[in-house]
């Protein structure tokens, strides 16, 4: 094989690949097309990797005959890693897959970006310790090795703290240095004075700034993602996954691969309109999202004016469950709580049961249930509901009216009428699930706290609303059993 | 030493319904109350004396017994002259009252320090809805008027085919699209008939047309809605103009049930001799506004007549007609009102700042307090209220924000394309095409991705997440560049985490879209 055949080669199978992603992702857009768009992409991903491989063989090959004076060992020993990287790397994750449980997705998606930033950076020095491949257009070059590092290793740290906020291992709640737009602002400005002075480097004399910004970068990652509440967490993990993918792009630009270029640039715009999505669904810019320390403690009050506070309805599992068993038509709203409770398979034998009887059961979904964006979805199909009764917000909110039950289960902020009402509340202006307006209101909580944006909810004191109090499990579980009995 | 409660048999003729059902009983005792009932007062509606015993009551075998020890009297009829006298002075009394109508009523029993609340002057708030005798009653009796209705209506409801023939649907027309004439249609569409609507009140065609109902528009520039969410009067033309119209619908119609009613003033004639005579032979008519002279100048009060080829029915008992779910559902307003009366530690209390308290409260220990000080109007209808906060967030909130974000996005494009076109210029020439490769793929994206439905965006991130993975591909090549030994580490640990990112990417969505299923 020669080297011209291998380079078409290449091209040719790069452009299959990209293309095949572009059509993995849109077959995404309908259920019935998903799995086959998978497939393409992984159709791609082997593409690409067999004939990356290809040619890495025989560029070694070429090597070991053209240059026998050379350190034998080095392709041998670049070979041996090669193997070891990919069927370990391979191992690793086909285990984490089979392993990961549907409620923690969210920690397998932030965990897996931090992958990618990681291994922008280390490619990007990498690259910076072959001073050959970098000669033509060095300050050009250079840039983009810098760049790419810059954004690879604060995708890398974010995401490692965005996995151990999902996980619990660091609270939720933001963390508010002082002075911390200053902060943000001095790294941002150090990063660009290090970059100067390291384009003035011969050689690979460099590495020390290198090295240096890339410390910084994953201080301003961790403090970014750091001063984010846990509720914000859908944006933050979309816009990761984004950043994940100007790495890829950046790693792209450096090495003079378009498919990494185009590949990086389907992740990066995907990430980018997830995010742009959720914000749109809690009515908030990016900005604030990042910058605004959401889901702190709330100022001393908020709904002033109309403190809602009121009387309660207690309800009881018996008095639902004959309610449920009289209604014609039922929306279930599930929330961040049921998959805490890991309620959702309780809530399905609910919902195929009362389908039996002849109810009309939906799923409403909020845009920002959850913590990563379209969790719910996953959660309920990981139960077997059937997409066709799941509804998204758009699809459902005209609906509640002319319902007779709802049944919200661990969601607070997402069916909170004061967004729409109350123009103090520091959720006005979200669009929100306006359960209020069926005949009934199942609120299933653990207890009166407010959800995470620390604000009341005066649902909980309407008239048509009944709390259910107790662990989602537990209530559902006695509902279910009520429900059979 | 607490209250006594006690529930009277009803003495109205054909009045069939009681005050209170072993149900309520037994949460009116929670509220820590005595409850005693006369002996059979529940037997007509379907509740022996045996049961409200079960539920914790006293059965008093005589009338004048009842009245003489209770407290407070839950009745569903206004009491007579003759049961006043009997009532224990100073007591209290809750049902059914119309003080309109009343007035000699009223009279005797401020005479005995009598406290009333009257069921019918319950404010119609959304927060009084569980006390909502009146709706829950006309729910029932618009149920009731269509059965019977369908009962006197010689023929099918629903269209068929069979193979003796085929059957027409019988056309309903339900005139007045309040509670009873929406429990109307409801009950009418569920037979199987074709239900129109009429109704002056614009605002009720959403109503109308989501039980099914086909809404007769009426155009006379006069609005239609009164104070309370009621009907009012209109002008002479104005009832001219509409009794044409009802008739040109009468006239297709094979039963009209009738149900407007103004709060205090005799029925409107809504449905002309004249055109009941037009009516197919054999229709049937059910006036619900009966009691207060009906709907159709023809109707008779409590009987069924034939005229002109159509039967009449003027019926003023329908929810008596189903005693036992017009007690259930009375017992459960009147318990909600009563509770409301009982605050935690405190006994019987009526709160004149309360809205629902002070608009049902007609005497208070025999003061007259009928009618209530007038109320501010009711909230504005609902169209401009969901415009309002919007138009507030575009003042504040939300405007100058997307505004700031349209001109900063304008900027940020500005100036990227700037820098583009500096570095595309400064820049080698694969650079150029690098770019241009980049921003293409970005806008590929872009449209790609707005497609993807949001149930799927968890395995959207997933497979993002395996492609972006592709960086896989920048670690081999560094590989294979023959670097130096650290780079080869570097680049092979890079292959390592990016084939992590593969494998787990594209197996767990895998995983996940296998659960995704109709």
């Amino acid at each position: 094989m020669t080297v011209e055949f291998l380079g078409t080669l290449r091209g040719l199978s790069y452009l299959a690949a990209g293309m095949l992603f572009i059509l993995s992702l849109r077959g995404l857009s309908t259920q019935e097309s998903a799995r086959r768009g998978n497939l393409l992409g992984t159709v791609g991903m082997g593409l690409a990797v067999i004939v990356t491989a290809l040619v890495f063989l025989a560029s070694v090959a070429s090597r070991d005959t053209s240059a026998p004076e050379a350190a034998a060992a080095a392709p041998t020993m670049a070979m041996g890693l090669l193997a070891a990287a990919l069927i370990g790397g391979g191992a690793v994750g086909a285990l984490l897959a089979s392993r990961v449980a549907m409620t923690s997705m969210p920690e397998l998606v932030a965990i897996l970006h931090s992958f990618v930033g990681a291994a922008a950076v280390l490619v990007g020095i990498a690259t910076y310790l072959q001073p050959a491949a970098i000669e033509e257009h060095r300050t050009v070059h250079l840039v983009e090795i810098y760049v790419g590092i810059l954004v690879g290793a604060v995708t890398f740290s974010g995401s490692v703290v965005a996995f151990t906020k999902l996980r619990g291992i660091v609270g939720s709640r933001p963390l508010m240095l002082p002075g911390r737009h200053a902060l943000n602002a001095a790294m941002i400005v150090g990063s660009i004075v290090l970059a100067v002075m390291f384009l003035d480097q011969p050689g690979a004399d460099g590495l020390p700034y290198l090295l240096i910004m890339t410390g910084i970068a994953l201080v301003l990652g961790i403090h970014l993602v750091m001063a984010i509440g846990g509720g914000d967490m859908p944006v933050v993990v979309s816009l990761l996954n984004s950043y994940s993918g100007w790495a890829a792009a950046a790693a792209g630009f450096m090495l003079s691969n378009d498919l990494l270029i185009v590949t990086g640039a389907l992740v990066g715009s995907s990430g980018a309109i997830l995010s742009m999505i959720m914000c749109r669904a809690m009515n908030r810019s990016i900005w604030n999202v990042v910058f605004g320390g959401f889901g702190a403690a709330p100022k001393a009050a908020p709904s002033g004016a109309a403190a809602p506070a009121g009387k309660i309805n207690e309800t009881s599992v018996k008095e639902v469950a004959e309610q449920l068993l009289g209604s014609k038509n039922v929306i279930i709203v599930p929330g961040y709580g049921m998959a805490v409770a890991q309620a959702q398979h309780a809530v399905k034998d609910i919902s195929s049961l009362l389908i039996e009887k002849g109810v009309n059961v939906r799923y409403a979904i909020h845009p920002v249930a959850g913590r990563l964006p379209g969790h719910m979805n996953v959660l309920l199909a990981e139960a077997n509901v059937s997409y066709e009764i799941v509804k998204e917000m758009e699809e459902i909110n005209e609906d509640f009216a002319h319902t007779d039950m709802v049944l919200v289960i661990g969601a607070n902020d997402i069916v909170n009428p004061s967004a729409l009402d109350d123009a103090s509340s520091p959720i006005y202006g979200m669009p929100v699930l306006e359960v209020w307006k069926a005949g009934r209101v199942i609120m299933l909580k653990r207890s009166m706290n407010a959800g995470y944006a620390g604000i009341d909810n005066p649902l909980t004191y309407r008239d048509n609303t009944y709390m259910l109090f107790g662990d989602a499990r537990k209530s559902v579980t006695s509902l279910l059993t009520e429900l059979r009995g | 030493m607490s209250t006594k409660v006690g529930i009277p048999k009803e003495t109205f003729p054909r009045e069939r319904r009681v005050a209170a059902s072993p149900d309520t009983v037994q949460k009116l005792i929670k509220l820590g109350v005595e409850v005693s009932i006369e002996a059979g007062a529940g037997v007509a509606a379907g509740f022996p004396d045996e049961v409200f015993v079960e539920a914790g009551a006293h059965i008093v075998p005589t009338a004048t017994a009842l009245w003489g020890q209770a407290d407070l009297i839950l009745k569903v009829r206004p009491p007579s002259l003759a049961e006043i006298d009997l009532m224990k002075p100073g007591a209290a009394l809750i049902g059914f009252f119309w003080p309109a109508q009343n007035k000699a009523l009223i009279d005797r029993l401020s005479a005995r320090k009598a406290t009333v609340l009257a069921m019918d002057a319950v404010p119609r708030i959304t927060r009084a809805q569980r006390m909502d005798a009146l709706s829950a009653m006309a729910n029932i009796a618009g149920y009731r008027a269509v059965l019977e209705a369908a009962n006197h209506f010689e023929r099918f409801l629903p269209g068929q085919i069979t193979a003796a023939g085929k059957v027409k649907p019988a056309q309903v027309l339900v005139l007045g699209a309040g509670v009873a004439g929406l429990a109307a249609i409801a009950a009418a569409k569920s037979l199987g008939a074709v239900v129109k609507a009429f109704d002056t009140r614009a605002a009720v065609r959403e109503q109308v047309e989501s039980l099914g109902g086909q809404f007769i528009q009426f155009d006379f520039k006069e609005e239609g809605e009164g104070q309370g969410g009621y009907a009012k009067e209109m002008s002479a033309a104005y009832l001219a103009a509409e009794q044409a119209l009802i008739a040109s619908h009468a006239e297709r119609s094979d039963i009209v049930i009738s149900t407007a009613l103004i709060p205090g003033k005799p029925a409107p004639v809504l449905l002309t001799s004249g055109a009941v005579v037009a009516m197919p032979q054999g229709s049937v008519i059910v006036d619900m506004a009966a009691e207060q002279g009906g709907n159709c100048p023809l109707t008779e009060k409590d009987a069924v007549v034939e005229k002109y080829g159509a039967t009449l029915i003027g019926y003023t008992d329908l929810p008596s007609r189903m005693a036992r779910q017009s007690s259930e559902l009375y017992a459960m307003t009147v318990f909600n009102l009563t509770e409301s009366l009982f605050p935690k530690e405190k006994g019987f209390t009526i709160d004149l700042e309360d809205e629902v308290h002070r608009g049902a409260l007609i005497l208070k220990d025999g003061a007259l307090m009928w009618p209530p000080p007038p109320r501010p109007k009711p909230p504005a209808p609902v169209a401009p209220k969901a415009e309002a906060p919007k138009a507030v967030g575009a003042g504040h909130g939300a405007g100058p924000a997307e505004k700031k974000k349209g001109v900063g996005g304008r900027v940020a494009g500005a100036v990227l394309v700037v820098l583009l076109t500096a570095a595309g210029l400064a820049g080698p020439p694969d650079f150029l095409q690098h770019l241009t490769v980049f921003l293409l793929a970005c806008v590929v994206g872009w449209h790609v991705i707005w497609n993807v439905t949001p149930a799927l965006h968890t395995p959207l991130m997933s497979v993002t997440n395996a492609i972006s993975g592709i960086i896989l591909v920048g670690g081999m090549v560094v590989l294979g560049s023959g670097a130096g030994a650290v780079a080869n580490v570097l680049a092979a640990v890079a292959v390592l985490l990016a084939a992590i990112n593969v494998a787990g990417g594209f197996l767990v969505t895998q995983r996940m879209l296998r659960m995704f299923r109709k």
